[in-house]
């Protein structure tokens, strides 16, 4: 994801909430510490199929704007 | 580069501090520095005297240690193994752990960072073992002995202050497990009746070695009624084929300790190691039904590590725990009693051996060969 974002294209990672910290300690890691970090409800693990459904909607409309964010 | 005179000019080597116990141990706990357990204070000369068995330069890379991957240095690790109260002379050992836990398929990034509770589990095998006075027997992964108490406290504050595996940033675990502070022994191969591990792993007998695993802590395996070997391990069995272990949703491999008495009544009853694997994988099992509808149709059948093989499968179709018989691992450990223990592992990770060598590339007999002239 670093190498990738590194070349310029839009990445982002999606994370729910006690994992921010993680999050922003890998993306200084791995030198991108710009690292767009797109949040969902905790957890994401033993929900039902709506239930990921619905992180899904929650992720999408924010990586959308992150790549309008970069249309010129 | 081994003076410390100058690696100590380098930006956040070292800082001044009174020489007070207290004082340290609060500034130590107020930066995330500590296992929350006191530490012995890392002065430049007790970090020298560490260092007096080291054969390397001083700044060179061990190892990077994720999920920072934090570059491990002997200098870096000496200040460690300081604070965790290791002698001089553990420091080969703790220095050949950390290159093990570095070593790609062990899966460190994993280990440190997930919400699964495993830890490192340090066993050391061969003639060093006996050298630093590490127990093998009674209690060997309790309280009581230095050797195995530092080593793997060293292990762990490396990871914390090396490797950034700090509790809620970088090391995800839902509750932990007190065998984080440390999980190190040494294998009792006088009282195994069969070649010790790292024998069995290629290595001759007086050579030393570690062998490290992305381990849970122990399950007791009780068994103070059975006579013959396969009694035994149809009880042990019994308790590898349980649900919720990662090594039955993954490729890992799992430790089965066994107590000398129990090795013994196996072995008597003509059991190699390789013989006592193949009971364990074949039938230490669990049936598909003992889990949930989700669990089969999200993971079992699913997840690539099954290839498919139970897309059709009923309920009384058996899963392997092990995924083949070598994945697991037979040590001999402990004293007096019918125990021995099953040892499950994060899942996604190989232990990794590697066997304790000079810089030259020999073999070391001793850890005398890297103390300083």
């Amino acid at each position: 994801m670093a190498e990738l974002r590194r070349r310029g294209l839009v990445t982002a990672v999606i994370y729910s909430g006690p994992f921010l910290k993680l999050g922003k300690a890998q993306a200084r890691t791995f030198g991108v510490p710009d690292l767009p970090l797109l949040e969902i409800t905790h957890p994401l693990g033993g929900i039902s199929l709506d239930g990921v459904k619905a992180r899904a909607e929650q992720a999408a409309p924010q990586f959308a704007e992150l790549v309008r964010g970069h249309i010129k | 580069m081994s003076d410390l005179n100058v690696l100590m000019k380098a930006p956040g080597a070292g800082f001044e501090a009174e020489d007070d116990f207290e004082q340290i141990n609060a500034l130590y706990l107020e930066k995330g520095w500590s296992d929350g357990l006191p530490i012995v204070p890392p002065t430049a000369e007790r970090v020298e005297r560490m260092l007096v068995y080291c054969d390397r330069p001083w700044d060179e890379q061990i190892g990077l240690v994720a999920p920072r991957y934090g570059v491990a240095t002997p200098l870096r690790l000496a200040a460690n193994a300081v604070m965790a109260g290791c002698r001089p002379e553990y420091f080969p050992v703790v220095m050949l752990a950390i290159e093990a836990l570095c070593e790609e398929k062990f899966n460190l990034y994993s280990v440190n960072a997930t919400t699964h509770p495993c830890t490192t589990l340090i066993i050391v095998n061969g003639p060093v073992a006996k050298e630093l006075k590490m127990n093998s027997g009674h209690n060997a992964f309790g309280p009581g002995n230095q050797a195995n108490a530092t080593i793997g406290r060293a292990v762990r504050l490396a990871m914390l202050n090396i490797g950034g595996a700090i509790p809620g940033a970088g090391d995800m675990a839902t509750f932990g497990s007190p065998a984080k502070f440390t999980f190190c022994a040494a294998e009792n191969e006088d009282a195994s009746p069969w070649e010790p591990l790292h024998v069995e792993l290629g290595y001759a007998r007086d050579v030393s070695a570690v062998t490290v695993f992305g381990a849970e802590g122990q399950h007791n395996m009780n068994d103070h009624e059975s006579v013959t070997g396969v009694g035994l391990l149809k009880m042990m069995a019994g308790v590898v084929a349980t649900t919720g272990a990662n090594d039955l949703y993954h490729d890992g491999g799992p430790a089965l300790i066994f107590g000398p008495e129990h090795a013994a009544t196996i072995a008597k009853d003509g059991y190699s190691k390789a013989d006592v694997k193949k009971y364990i994988f074949e039938h230490g099992r669990v049936p598909l039904g003992k889990l949930s509808d989700e669990n089969i149709e999200r993971r079992i059948r699913q997840w690539p590590v099954f290839k498919k093989e139970f897309m059709e499968a009923g309920p009384d179709r058996l899963i392997p725990v092990m995924k083949s018989p070598d994945n697991a691992y037979i040590i001999v450990l402990g004293g007096a009693g019918k125990h021995s223990a099953y040892i499950p592992t994060f899942g996604a990770t190989q232990p990794v051996t590697r066997a304790l060598k000079r810089r030259d590339g020999q073999f070391a007999r001793s850890v005398e060969d890297f103390r300083k002239k």
